[in-house]
Order: C-alpha cells, then structure tokens, then sequence
C-alpha cells in the first residue's frame, strides 16, 4: 500500500501521515529526508520529534540515496519528504546541479518492495505566484512535479490536506 | 464559524455576501467587534511568534477568511516562511473547530466541512 499525502506549507500533511502509520501495526520508520539547517531546521526538527513521541517510530536520518537503505524489518514507513530529498539528490555542496528524478523514484520504489505500508510526503510548489525565480529554482520546481506525478501514478492513494482536511484525489480516503 | 480559504479575488469575501454579511462588517486583518475578518494571513504575519494567541478571539468570530499562501515555492527568508506558516497553523486549528470550511476556487465553493 502507497500513500501520497501533497499539499502546501502547515496544511496537516505530518500529523496526517502519522495518524495513518499509527493505525497500522508495526514496526514503524520515519525516514527523515530534511538537512537540518540553521535556525529553521533545528526548531522543525524538534517540532516533528516531539509531535511523533510515543507513537512507536523508529528515526532514521536519511538525506541521499533510499534506494540503497536495508529497512530493519517489514513495517510502515513514514518518508518526510519528497521535496527535502529531491534538493538533496539535485545540489551538492558546490551548488552543481544534477537530474534527481531517477534516484529519487528508484529511492521510493527500493523503500516499498521493504514495507507493507509506505506513506509519502510531499508539497505543492508549483502553484505559481507569478514570481520569476532563477533558473535552478524554476528547475527544481519542473522536476519536483515531474517526480510528484510520477509518484501519483504509481501510489493507491494521492490525498490533498487542505487546513488538516484530507481530498482525495486518486483511490479511497484510508480510514485511519 | 465558518472558515473560507482560497487564493487571491477567488471570491471569499463575496462568498461571505452571500452568506448575509456586508463588506461593512468585514475586518481587514484587525481584530474588532465585526462579524467577519479576512485577510487572517496578514494578521498572523504581523506578529507570527505569537500567531498562536489570534485563535481563541478568531474562534469567536462568525467568519473567518484567509488566503491561501502554503502553496509555491517556499521563501528564502526566515519572516516570509515563518508566517506563511502561522497561516497554514492557524487554518488547521481554526478548521478542526469550525462547523463548515468553504474553499474557493475561481468563486465556486467547495465545502470541505
């Protein structure tokens, strides 16, 4: 079972995904695809830690390259998330830009054949705000939605949170 | 209340004209004794650190609109993201309590409450 959950900044997407993975039985990973940088990064961090305590997830940091991660067991995975994971595959260190899609698809793949229940994270950034950005952010937004509709053909559900409000926009509503 | 999203001239506030409210009665990101507040994005943008407090006078309000500015690529700096956030925060507070959430979309509502 694959999971999409999409939508925009603060729309419910983690609570949401936890809930489901919660409802299912264990064991249960939280692959955290987001370098924690600065200020920002710290407090989020903290932020998801402290909403996932006590809920039975094992965290496993991991920024690059899922396809060759060896999942423990066979269980729920919770991936947070696909834009995160995307920038990590597409910039290195020196700013050099290289096509993530593969690694990234291949990545989400390699984690499903190890799991019964595969919830994805990922985010809308391709609702235009009529802002023109540099090319390797126009860049990264192009391959992002090419990854997010690859991603969507191949889950059993696609969800839209909107205010904490589930849309389903491929499948059944998982009743969590 | 009644909490109406959509993006930019959707229709929100007009949406709320059709509910019975005047434009007279709508709050443009103050907090006064009128019925209606919109633009909640600004409001939770003025003082995101403590967005948190706008809930409980919100909670009071007949309706409440907020633009929707999750969407997009996320901003580089610390205040624009931060407050895009308290937007998207409050919205899913001000949802779990609301007996009805509208959504606009070129000024056709969608209830998704």
């Amino acid at each position: 079972m694959m999971i999409l959950l999409t939508g925009g900044s603060a729309c419910g997407k983690s609570s949401y995904g936890e809930r489901l993975c919660v409802a299912q039985p264990g064991p249960r990973y939280y692959i955290a695809a987001m370098k924690p940088y600065g200020e920002d990064g710290a407090e989020k961090v903290a932020r998801h830690r402290k909403l996932r305590r006590g809920k039975g997830f094992e965290t496993i940091e991991r920024y690059t390259d899922l396809a060759s991660l060896v999942l423990p067991e066979r269980g729920c995975v919770l991936l947070e998330c696909i834009c995160n994971l995307t920038a990590n595959e597409m910039f290195d260190e020196e700013g050099e830009m290289t096509d993530p899609y593969d690694r990234v698809l291949d990545g989400v793949r390699a984690l499903r054949r190890q799991c019964a229940y595969l919830v994805v994270i990922t985010n809308e950034v391709g609702a235009e705000d009529g802002s023109v950005y540099d090319a390797g952010t126009q860049e990264y937004m192009r391959v992002l939605e090419n990854i997010n509709r690859a991603l969507a053909r191949e889950a059993d559900t696609v969800l839209e949170l909107v205010c904490g409000i589930p849309l389903v926009l491929k499948g059944e509503l998982p009743e969590p | 209340m009644i909490l109406i999203i959509g993006g930019e001239a959707a229709g929100k506030r007009t949406y709320a004209e059709g509910l019975g409210y005047s434009r007279e009665q709508m709050a443009d990101a103050v907090l006064d004794d009128r019925p209606v507040l919109y633009h909640l994005e600004r409001l939770a943008a003025r003082d995101w650190e403590h967005a948190g407090e706008l809930l409980e006078p919100l909670l009071k309000k007949e309706v409440v609109i907020c633009n929707e500015v999750g969407s997009g690529v996320i901003p580089a700096n610390r205040p624009d993201r931060k407050a895009r956030e308290a937007a998207g925060r409050l919205c899913i507070l001000l949802a779990k309590e609301a007996e009805s959430v509208v959504r606009m979309v070129c000024g056709i509502p969608t209830v998704l409450k």
